[in-house]
């Protein structure tokens, strides 16, 4: 068994989760102090731990517009090295093109993060585990998934606030699927998508579930996201060691009922909490950072 | 940085390049990567020291062949090996040994298997398996189910034409159809199972079909929610090839002049190699104001991935044609 098999516990089982909402106006402020302080306030085990970083990667981005920012990559990166962290790696296997060096040097990730060569991981060609599914909540019942994210010690999914023109929102459990290799399953990884997108995102994050995640939201994406919206610049960033509650939240703040979310609905009963009474917003309310986000009308009955 | 390598394999590269510079950039990087990288097992996985693969293994034994000249080297009868004994009994290649179902790289290991004269049979086997291999979205049930479907107009593609999907059982995109024709116009006749034909013509159909507006191919969405889908090289470039037996065609050379205006623009030293690659094999002139080689390897030693390496041994080798002009060894299509 893999070390990052998520606890499947009951809602009504699990403590209330904490989400720390942070403003931050644009990526050329000081983000790396910002969040080693939002860190320091969820007393994580990471001292001589080796994390990875796990932006949303999606494609050729040279406006910054679609993926992760890198500004706040190597923020999280000097963060969690401050924490006290041995290795902080960062890695992706980004899903519609297999030159994935193209795509971090488009957003230049290496003048933000520093040397790539060994610090960065391309998850679409890493080493491979046989992962039986948990859940199976999709029809698959095994995947093949990199070592590298069922290795490490703490795993943090670091995805852009966004729409998705399939899933309705693609936020930190939706970012996992960056996890699945394309060197067995191809680019796109077609067989999430037969699978059903819904289900397998709970599949995946029961396998391979992130510690923690960080959400850039400084400037996300509405409309016909992942690739093809339009920016939106909402000023924040979203933090938490539960990624059910970090997504359900965000969702609040693009404007969106979470519940309306299969998938969110789904995993609000296993993996965390979606109900707005079992998480404790910290930081800045909900409220003062709401920006409703522009939806395709597939996705009308989300917003709230 | 390794040392020269002065072995008469290498001093044959020599022979093949263009420039002074490209040549030294094969022989000190590329080759003694490839070579340190070869595990015990034959293989090569993606990275020096990872697990031996099929998919690095058929690029880096093609990279081997096209910089070695008449005999087959050593490095490369092992690699061989590797990938007959990683064969699954239906015909196919799975990506990771230890997975029990084929998928898109048996086109990979029936192609560069052609070029062992032993391995015959696990090739007709391999490309058996392939015609039988229908992608899931384009059955007579699917199709007729599409014409009530909404993602009708999400996703306007024409699903008679089919090709072939990543893994058994998915939809057909652009990359695996291509390596799919590439292995069977590389085949010699008497080894293509009798439908190689027909699931050719789909194929060369359905690619067709695929091509971005305005040239140039992505995965296989040129149209999403009425938003022209972006051209990337890698899917461009084995397209080109696949199609290449009719370059005068509206999308060869619509993707051709697209691939060419974007040589500049490429941030990745895969795409990068690929493009010269394939530029090369349609007998293109490589645009002057083209980057150098070697500045790619600089920024991120391609983050050590063998595969990035065995392309641009073939793309610094193209002069003599990988592609172009058939073999080395002699088989060609």
């Amino acid at each position: 068994m893999n070390a990052r098999n998520a606890a499947l516990i009951p809602s009504f089982q699990r403590p209330v989760s904490k989400v720390l909402i942070r403003r931050a106006a644009n990526y050329k402020q000081e983000l790396a102090s910002l969040i080693y302080e939002s860190l320091c306030e969820f007393n994580l085990p990471i001292n001589d731990k080796t994390v990875l970083l796990k932006p949303n990667l999606v494609g050729l981005d040279p406006l910054g517009i679609m993926n992760t920012h890198p500004a706040v990559v190597a923020a999280a990166r000097e963060a969690f090295l401050r924490l006290g962290a041995s290795q902080v790696l960062i890695g992706d296997g980004p899903a519609m093109d297999r030159d994935t060096e193209a795509i971090i040097e488009s957003v230049r990730l290496r003048e933000f993060a520093g040397p790539l060569a060994r610090t960065f991981v391309d998850l679409n060609v890493d080493d491979v585990e046989r992962v039986p599914l948990k859940t199976q909540a999709s029809r698959l019942r095994e995947l093949y998934l990199p070592k590298t994210a069922l290795g490490v010690d703490f795993l943090v999914s670091m995805p852009k606030l966004k729409t998705h023109h399939w899933a309705g929102v693609t936020l930190s459990l939706k970012n996992m699927f960056g996890v699945v290799p394309g060197s067995c399953y191809g680019w796109p990884k077609n067989i999430l998508h037969w699978a059903g997108i819904d289900r397998a995102i709970l599949d995946i994050n029961a396998a391979v579930g992130p510690d923690f995640a960080i959400v850039d939201g400084i400037v996300g994406m509405e409309g016909n996201g992942p690739i093809q919206g339009t920016p939106k610049e909402c000023g924040v960033l979203v933090l938490g060691d539960d990624p059910v509650a970090v997504d359900a939240t965000c969702c609040r703040v693009m404007g969106f009922n979470p519940i309306k979310f299969k998938y969110l609905a789904r995993a609000g009963t296993l993996l965390g909490h979606v109900a707005a009474e079992k998480i404790q917003q910290r930081g800045e309310s909900i409220a003062s950072v709401r920006k409703p986000f522009a939806v395709l009308d597939a996705f009308r009955q989300v917003v709230e | 940085m390794g040392t020269s390598d002065t072995s008469p394999a290498n001093k044959r590269v020599t022979d093949r390049m263009g420039t002074q510079t490209e040549v030294r950039f094969v022989e000190s990087v590329c080759l003694p990567l490839l070579r340190s990288a070869q595990n015990s097992d034959g293989g090569w996985g993606f990275h020096p020291g990872s697990e031996s693969r099929t998919e690095p293994t058929c690029w880096a034994l093609q990279a081997l062949l096209q910089c070695s000249w008449q005999e087959i080297p050593e490095a490369a009868v092992r690699g061989f090996q590797f990938v007959r004994e990683a064969q699954l009994r239906d015909g196919a290649w799975p990506s990771a040994r230890a997975e029990q179902v084929g998928c898109w790289v048996t086109a990979l290991a029936c192609w560069v298997l052609l070029a062992e004269e032993n391995s015959s049979n696990a090739v007709a086997m391999g490309l058996d398996w392939l015609c039988k291999d229908w992608p899931r979205d384009s059955t007579l049930w699917r199709r007729f189910l599409a014409r009530f479907s909404s993602q009708r107009d999400i996703f306007p593609i024409n699903n008679s034409y089919r090709g072939w999907g990543w893994t058994p059982g998915t939809s057909s995109w652009v990359e695996p159809t291509a390596f799919a024709l590439l292995a069977f116009a590389e085949c010699p006749t008497e080894l293509l199972p009798p439908a190689a034909g027909r699931r050719r013509k789909l194929a060369e159909a359905m690619l067709r079909d695929r091509m971005c507006p305005g040239g140039g191919w992505n995965c296989g969405n040129p149209l999403v929610y009425g938003v022209a889908g972006e051209p990337l090289i890698i899917p461009t470039v084995w397209a080109l090839l696949a199609l290449r037996n009719r370059p005068e065609q509206r999308e060869n050379v619509l993707s051709l002049e697209w691939l060419e205006k974007n040589v500049a623009n490429i941030h990745g030293p895969g795409s990068f190699a690929l493009a010269r690659l394939c530029l090369e094999a349609y007998g293109r002139r490589w645009p002057s104001d083209a980057p150098e080689f070697g500045s790619f390897h600089e920024k991120n030693e391609f983050l050590r991935n063998i595969q990035v390496a065995a392309w641009s041994c073939l793309a610094l080798g193209a002069k003599r044609g990988f592609l172009a002009a058939g073999w080395p060894f002699g088989v060609t299509s």
